[in-house]
């Protein structure tokens, strides 16, 4: 007499895995706290840190910056309302988790806090001026061919589409470092190809793709800030060096004297991916870009910087068609990945919205979610005047294709089978089912399911059964 | 055609409703595959497809036809705004500052792909430019604009296309002047090409001294008809000049070109000093030497001079006062009567965007005896009373002719009829052998037809053979068959006028606006494992039964009965029109259904306020005037027709009155069983709306259906009864209603029926009818075919 219970596969493992993309403080929070506590000793960091801070705990911070003991975390809970308790745990745990504050006891043995001793030193400096200064170019003669914005954005975006070209295996794309391939590698955004081991795209690099630019900067900046302690550079010089970029001036020159040997090879990264330009490779100064620039601020400000650049190029119709305006291969490339391309025009690619070719997206890992907040993302301005922007019907049928694929309902469930007697099937069944936790049973093959809920309660009672007749 | 073997005085009651059926319901018979329909009629050009033009192009890395070699991009192209693909295929951005004009020009010269908000797609097709050519436009000139007006150069295999298409097209006019037919022509050298041929000059009509001189002559001064209304002062207007306040630049050439079509235009109009040669053909020999002009790739286009027809007498018909037309009707006509003569050709309307007026003005202008063909007994009332609101025409002057209306044809000066009237080829009655003769005997002046897309190109050529008309127009919502063979039209009626837009009609009030929404059914579990288990065309059965199907029908039409609208439910499976109908109490018309009893119902849904659903079976697809109805919900459907779907959504198309502020105020709903053939058929029959900028919302859930109290089948034993009563029903009542005449060769032959013993003794409301086996004579071999033909 057996009965063997094994789990059903649960809802989990059949779907797929959607890519997390992290904001500064989720990344922040992941580091160790050494790293933490050196990156705050850089004006430039704590700046960038405090900028992104939600407003009460600005507000802490600044009220405690000139106050070097601990303060009662009573006096800190009452300068926020009581109705606003929510937002008052938001922010004292967020500066407790980027220890930008910890908890120290005051004399009298009340729990209070105190500001990281580095971080208050480096923020007074940043705000109040003092210190080294931060700006990289020591005094440097002019440029004697001034790069315009114009130029920079233009170079930015043709380098970072190198990579992306790439990605989608578009033919006519220069070849990329294979740093970068590494990186891509890492990062899971490819995966060598089984039969030659050539770099093939994956999943997540179907749906990083389909992010916008400025998202896809940061996440293949964090997964290669992943892999600088192998190539033996400091993690805290390349973010305290990402941070010092982003407060710098675009269009204005900036000097490599005075950077260490480990930083240029880090530069020489930044520029391969359209961060910073730089002539030459010795030029010996470099101009960081609008990528650069955009990296440490928060995602809803990322996005109207990266639109008012480019302008949208997509129309979306109600015959399923979609027009893009553009004669860029990544673009076209981009479409292609979830829609059938009919034309290709100098300035015009038409595509059509198929189930088939949507549902090929959805299989190879992209979500609907995603392919519509790409087309929202890039309509053309003509539709922007619509309300909403896509028309509805293709909106819900994207999602109906995607929902066609999803129509199982999933239980988790313990099997019982293999009774030898059917009278024994049929009692567990019976009371199985008098629980109202049977989920399934089939009396031929004297085979059933009970809900997980209920698994416990009908082993207990087959054991007592298989104790009595025994 | 079954029933009107039998003469009538055998069995009068008896076949007058079998014959009634015949007579009005032929309005889907295809041609019967198979048969070489039309292989002689048309010219070779016709038959060049451009699509063939790029098999080479070498496509891009993403499947797509990569076309950027051919096209060059011109500088200023933001400014202009079309792409013309090597394939023949066109794009025209409609926020462009020249679409208007541009617009107009495509609709002349291409086929309306598709039209939605924002880029429209036409294709080029030999057609579509023999239509341009028919209309005036020249081939120089739609290669010079076409360059113009495109973003890219145009490739060279379009333009060489064009050539091919039109250089041969349009230079012929069979012309009817003083009752003598002329071919006539501004090209003396085609017509010296066509006199070498000897089968024309056969035909030529020689008269005393001009041996073989050609008749030249300087067309005299044509006054365009003038069609009354505010509307043809306002669109001249607007059609002048491009939006200059626009502000954005247009290139210069196009604007210039504008003027220079324009005045053409004018020109064309006001001074026809067009010198043209002609010469007589023999009046017997119109046919022949029609067909023989095909064959030399010279098509004739029929034009009717009624200005200066002094053999047929004038008839006293006017549009009234109270008839204002619309713009884009007054359009199409100044399309056929454009150089003062009418020409023939097809114009193609929207159900409910008033093509009827279309038709009575036609007539009024031509003002002489006028034939109106049309597929069913209802709607030649329905003609009668149109011509009634719009003309002067009376009681006397209209002439019905249908198997129970035959008003005294002679002296009249409209005659309605229908199709199969027409065609028909067993005995009739002495009254209606007479009024065929007269009808024969007539030379008509103009041949309306409606619906022209439902009949097959063999009735046609009867039609044709059988009535003599100077000049014929074809009236259509869709023009558009599953069987392609639409574009034959073409050649036997004459090139497309007209073709409006659907959107802008919708945009600008003159129909109605239309929600279309798809609503999902899920099949019950019972339903669906019978579903997956059967073989038989009962499947249709099944999903068209589903319970789930029942109560958002009824649900629907509750909630729409509560709003105080008016709906129509359709179903094509009268098993199930009658069971919906019979259980929610409602009136319901089909085939059997008598012609007084149906125009009671019809009469009640207008009137009586507590009539406010009836449901029809596709009897009422197309011509049946509905205009109140503001809701309509599809039940079940013929297949996958295209054509099917916007006839339908046609009844409910006529322009509401008040309901302005309402985004939509009229809803058109599709019920489908999902995980069944009904969802890809239904995927296929929304192409056609689809294409002009119609968009199906998908309804999965109805919200509020659950709390609606005392919806039928709500619980799985009366589910359970309905599965049964389904199941039992007869392989017969699986089919959809099969109307005389629709290419019914599926029904011969032995069949297992799985039945009950009632449905065998008739207990199933069968009627035992006496059927006379075919007369032996009656052999179908193709030699006597031929014979039997007249």
């Amino acid at each position: 007499m057996s009965d063997k219970s094994k789990n059903l596969p649960s809802k989990q493992s059949l779907k797929s895995r959607t890519l997390q993309c992290k904001n500064l403080h989720e990344y922040l929070k992941t580091l160790n706290p050494s790293t933490l506590d050196n990156l705050y000793n850089h004006p430039t960091t704590c700046l960038a840190v405090f900028r992104e801070l939600p407003h009460e705990a600005k507000h802490f911070v600044i009220r405690l910056l000139f106050v070097e003991q601990p303060v009662p975390q009573a006096v800190i809970s009452s300068w926020i309302p009581q109705a606003f308790v929510k937002e008052l745990t938001a922010a004292t745990n967020t500066l407790s988790e980027l220890r930008v504050w910890h908890g120290a006891p005051i004399p009298g043995g009340l729990p209070g806090w105190i500001l990281n001793p580095s971080f208050r030193k480096n923020l007074q400096s940043a705000l109040l001026g003092g210190g080294k200064p931060w700006t990289l170019s020591a005094q440097m003669e002019e440029d004697t061919k001034p790069r315009d914005i114009k130029f920079l954005d233009d170079y930015a975006m043709e380098r970072w589409e190198c990579v992306l070209h790439y990605m989608v295996g578009s033919h006519q794309q220069e070849g990329i470092s294979a740093d970068a391939v590494r990186i891509l590698l890492h990062a899971g955004l490819m995966k060598g190809d089984e039969e030659d081991g050539s770099p093939i795209i994956t999943k997540e690099g179907f749906q990083f793709l389909l992010l916008d630019t400025s998202a896809q900067v940061w996440y293949f900046i964090l997964q290669y800030l992943d892999t600088v302690n192998e190539r033996g550079l400091s993690l805290v010089e390349c973010l305290t060096f990402l941070f010092q970029l982003s407060f710098s001036t675009l269009g204005k020159d900036y000097s490599t004297e005075g950077l260490n040997e480990k930083l240029l090879i880090f530069l020489q990264h930044l520029r391969e991916f359209g961060l910073v330009y730089q002539r030459k490779r010795k030029a010996g100064r470099f101009y960081p870009t609008r990528l650069a620039l955009n990296l440490a601020t928060s995602q809803v400000q990322l996005q109207n910087d990266a639109t008012q650049a480019v302008e949208g190029y997509l129309v979306v119709e109600t015959n399923y068609r979609v027009y893009a305006y553009t004669d860029s291969n990544l673009k076209v490339a981009l479409l292609g990945l979830f829609a059938e391309m009919m034309y290709r025009f100098p300035n015009l690619s038409v595509g059509l919205l198929t189930r088939d070719s949507v549902r090929a997206a959805l299989r190879s890992g992209i979500t609907a979610e995603q392919i519509v907040g790409f087309l929202r993302l890039h309509a053309h301005p003509k539709l922007l005047a619509n309300n909403p922007v896509l028309p509805p019907t293709i909106v819900d049928q994207i999602k109906l294709w995607e929902n066609e694929r999803d129509r199982f309902t999933f239980t988790d469930g313990v099997l019982y089978s293999q009774f030898l007697s059917q009278s024994d099937f049929i009692t567990l069944r019976d009371y199985a089912q008098e629980l109202g936790v049977l989920t399934w049973q089939n009396e031929k093959k004297r085979t059933m399911v009970v809900t997980k809920e209920g698994h416990d309660e009908v082993k207990k009672f087959w054991k007592r059964l298989s104790k009595n007749s025994s | 055609m079954g029933g009107m073997k039998r003469s009538k005085k055998d069995s009068e009651k008896k076949s007058k409703k079998r014959k009634k059926e015949d007579e009005e319901e032929d309005e889907y018979m295809v041609d019967t595959p198979g048969e070489a329909v039309d292989a002689d009629g048309i010219p070779v050009a016709a038959k060049a497809n451009v699509e063939t033009v790029d098999e080479g192009v070498p496509e891009d890395e993403f499947g797509a036809k990569d076309y950027r070699k051919q096209m060059i991009l011109k500088a200023d192209h933001e400014n202009r705004p079309l792409w013309v693909a090597p394939n023949g295929h066109i794009f025209l951005e409609t926020f462009s500052p020249v679409y208007k004009h541009a617009h107009d020009f495509l609709i002349a010269i291409a086929e309306p792909v598709c039209r939605p908000e924002f880029i429209h797609e036409y294709k080029l097709t030999a057609y579509s430019l023999y239509a341009a050519v028919s209309v005036g436009l020249e081939t120089k000139d739609i290669i010079e604009y076409l360059k113009r007006l495109s973003k890219t150069s145009v490739p060279d295999g379009i333009v060489e296309f064009i050539n091919l298409c039109t250089l041969s097209y349009g230079k012929v006019k069979l012309v009817l002047k003083h009752n003598r037919y002329f071919i006539e022509s501004p090209y003396p050298e085609v017509l010296q090409k066509l006199l070498k041929d000897p089968v024309i000059q056969e035909c030529r009509l020689r008269r005393t001294a001009d041996k073989d001189t050609l008749i030249t002559d300087t067309q005299e001064k044509a006054v365009i008809p003038q069609f009354h209304g505010e509307a043809s002062t306002s669109s001249a207007t607007d059609q002048s000049k491009p939006d200059e306040k626009n502000g954005e630049a247009v290139p210069d050439d196009i604007t210039d070109f504008y003027e220079k079509m324009d005045k053409a235009e004018e020109d064309n109009e006001e001074d026809t000093s067009l010198k043209t040669v002609s010469f007589e053909v023999n009046q017997e020999k119109i046919e022949v030497i029609q067909k023989r002009c095909i064959e030399l790739e010279h098509p004739l286009l029929a034009e009717y001079d009624f200005r200066n027809d002094t053999v047929n007498p004038d008839t006293n018909i006017d549009l009234k006062p109270s008839a204002v037309l619309r713009p884009y009707q007054e359009k199409s006509l100044r399309k056929m009567f454009g150089n003062g003569r009418a020409r023939s050709g097809v114009i193609v309307l929207p159900c409910g965007a008033g093509k009827s007026l279309v038709g009575v003005t036609a007539c009024c202008t031509v003002r002489k005896r006028a034939l109106v063909l049309c597929n069913s007994g209802v709607s030649v009332e329905q003609w009668k009373q149109q011509f009634k609101m719009w003309s002067t025409a009376d009681d006397g002057m209209i002439c019905r002719f249908t198997s129970d209306a035959k008003d005294k044809p002679m002296g009249c000066s409209i005659l309605i009829t229908t199709y199969s009237m027409i065609t028909h080829t067993q005995k009739r009655s002495w009254e209606a052998e007479q009024t065929m003769r007269w009808l024969q005997e007539q030379e008509w002046g103009i041949m309306v037809l409606d619906e022209v897309h439902t009949i097959p190109a063999k009735m046609f050529r009867r039609v044709l053979t059988l009535v003599q008309s100077h000049c014929k127009l074809g009236l259509t919502a869709t023009l558009l068959r599953e069987d392609d063979k639409i574009a034959d039209l073409n050649f036997l009626i004459g090139p497309k006028l007209y073709e409006a837009n659907w959107l802008e009609l919708q945009k600008r009030g003159f129909i109605a606006r239309v929600q279309c929404a798809e609503v999902w059914c899920p099949m019950t579990p019972e339903f669906y494992r019978e579903y997956l288990m059967c073989k038989t065309s009962k499947k249709l059965l099944l999903y068209v039964m589903n319970p789930n199907k029942f109560r958002a029908c009824q649900f629907l039409v509750r909630y729409h009965e509560r709003r105080g609208d008016k709906t129509i439910v359709f179903s094509d499976n009268v098993f199930a029109l009658k069971h919906y109908a019979i259980k929610m109490n409602k009136p319901y018309i089909y085939g059997p259904t008598s012609q007084a009893e149906r125009i009671q119902i019809l009469q009640n849904f207008k009137l009586n306020p507590k009539v406010n659903t009836i449901f029809v079976s596709k009897v009422a697809d197309t011509s049946f005037d509905l205009p109140e109805a503001n809701v309509l919900i599809q039940i079940s459907s013929h297949g996958g027709s295209r054509r099917q779907e916007a006839q339908r959504l046609g009844r409910i198309l006529r322009a509401k009155k008040g309901a302005i502020a309402e985004e939509y105020n009229a809803f058109f709903y599709t019920l489908v069983s999902q995980d069944t053939l009904e969802m890809s058929y239904s995927r296929k029959r929304q192409r056609f709306l689809i294409n002009q900028g119609y968009s199906y919302k998908v309804i999965t859930k109805l919200s509020g259906i659950d709390d609606e109290t005392g919806l039928l089948y709500t619980t799985r034993e009366e589910q359970n009864q309905l599965l049964q009563q389904v199941l039992q029903a007869s392989e017969m009542d699986a089919d959809e209603e099969r109307i005389p005449g629709e290419g019914g060769s599926s029904a011969k032959g032995v069949r297992r029926v799985a039945g009950n013993i009632g449905s065998l003794s008739g207990a199933d409301d069968a009627v035992y009818m006496e059927y006379r086996t075919r007369p032996a004579s009656n052999v179908k071999h193709p030699l006597f075919k031929k014979f039997r033909m007249r």
